[in-house]
């Protein structure tokens, strides 16, 4: 099982646990097959993610694409990581913070290139 | 002899001397607390101010509201946005006048308010990831969370400026140094500051606690809404108030917000969407 968020969601894929709301109430049950109509309906409530059976945790990506070549890279991540000097990274929050700022970084660069 | 220690009080009461807020604040929120007020009391009040009116307007057609520029009187943006949120974005407007001619040595303007107004936005977005009321509020802590460091800039330049070198060099989060050399820290000048305007203690308590958001009591999820914000601003890196590295995490802030991990990706594309028009409306040149 695997937190997913709702944009990556597609048919097929097994909830491993219910998908609530804030308030507590459930909205699809543990164990549905997600279709098309269910993905349209949790985008529409606003929820955020689903868990979804047999996937691995955690779901990182990979920081760039294969476009973007490691010396370009490299640089960048050490730039950063002196920025981020005062955060703990293990945190989940803070890696994911860290990976989508080397993301932006590393896109706005090659947009300027 | 060394320099006498800054004395938070005292630097903040010379501050309310010279600066202040324009009357209209005032005068909105007397409106606004008077049930007899009417409506169109509150609509006319800033309708007066021809500047103001500008500013909410084009706000309120930005991509942050996202009304597909369909709001051509203040009554209509009062009606839709409400007359307390016009209130709290007039005073973040207000407060940015308020500034205006501070000597940019120190820190450059246009960056401190590019990165008040990220943190702002940022906070608005949580706030309506979060489903809060009046998200507003939210941007307008954001946008004045660091006016003490304005405060500071002119009635302690020297000390603020050494400090600001010293962290740029030594990697030393600047709030933390500030409460080591002088006992308070930015966070606490501009919490006093509006307090002393009598700006409400929802706005000004997160303000005051944007480092330490444990310490906010009344408030705890205003706080740790701007505590996140102020961090995801600066890793954004845009804009500087004098801070060059990241803060770092207040966790509890992060687990009273409850937000799902996922869900920073989202926040930082619609940033994307609103900062620069935002900006533009807020800190540009155009007058009327």
């Amino acid at each position: 099982m695997g937190l997913i968020s709702t944009e990556k969601l597609a048919e097929g894929l097994v909830l491993a646990s219910d998908v609530l709301d804030r308030s507590g109430r459930m909205l699809l049950a543990s164990g549905v097959e997600l279709t098309t109509r269910h993905i349209r309906m949790l985008m529409a409530w606003g929820i955020a993610e689903a868990d979804i059976a047999g996937v691995d945790v955690p779901q990182q990506q990979p920081v760039a694409s294969s476009k973007v070549d490691d010396a370009l890279l490299q640089p960048m991540e050490e730039e950063l990581k002196l920025i981020f000097s005062n955060v703990d990274l293990e945190h989940p929050a803070m890696a994911e913070l860290f990976r989508l700022c080397l993301l932006r970084k590393v896109s706005g660069e090659t947009r300027q290139a | 002899m060394r320099r006498a220690k800054p004395d938070l009080e005292h630097i903040v009461n010379n501050a309310t001397t010279v600066y202040s807020l324009p009357l209209i604040h005032d005068r909105l929120t007397q409106a606004i607390n008077n049930p007899k007020a009417s409506f169109a009391d509150i609509t006319t009040i800033i309708s007066e101010d021809q500047g103001l009116s500008f500013r909410i307007l084009k706000l309120a057609n930005s991509p942050m509201f996202g009304y597909h520029k369909n709001i051509d009187t203040i009554t209509k943006a009062a009606t839709i946005i409400g007359t307390q949120q016009l209130r709290d974005l007039s005073l973040a407007i207000s407060v940015m006048g308020v500034f205006k001619g501070i000597p940019e040595e120190l820190i450059n303007m246009t960056s401190f308010w590019q990165h008040s107004i990220t943190c702002g936005i940022v906070a608005r977005i949580l706030a309506t990831c979060r489903r809060e009321a009046n998200v507003e509020r939210f941007f307008v802590s954001g946008v004045l969370h660091d006016i003490g460091q304005l405060v500071l800039c002119t009635a302690i330049p020297e000390q603020l400026a050494e400090l600001i070198m010293q962290c740029r060099d030594s990697g030393q989060p600047h709030y933390q140094a500030q409460g080591e050399a002088w006992g308070f820290d930015h966070s606490s000048v501009s919490g006093e500051m509006l307090s002393k305007w009598k700006i409400p203690q929802i706005i000004a308590e997160p303000v005051a606690n944007h480092h330490s958001p444990s310490k906010a009591v009344t408030y705890p999820v205003e706080a740790a809404t701007l505590h996140l914000s102020d961090l995801i601003a600066h890793a954004l890196q845009a804009g500087c108030s004098g801070e060059t590295h990241v803060p770092p995490l207040a966790e509890q802030a992060w687990d009273l917000l409850d937000i799902p991990v996922s869900m920073l990706s989202t926040i930082l594309k619609q940033i994307d969407a609103q900062l620069d028009e935002t900006m533009a409306i807020l800190f540009g040149k155009e007058h009327l």
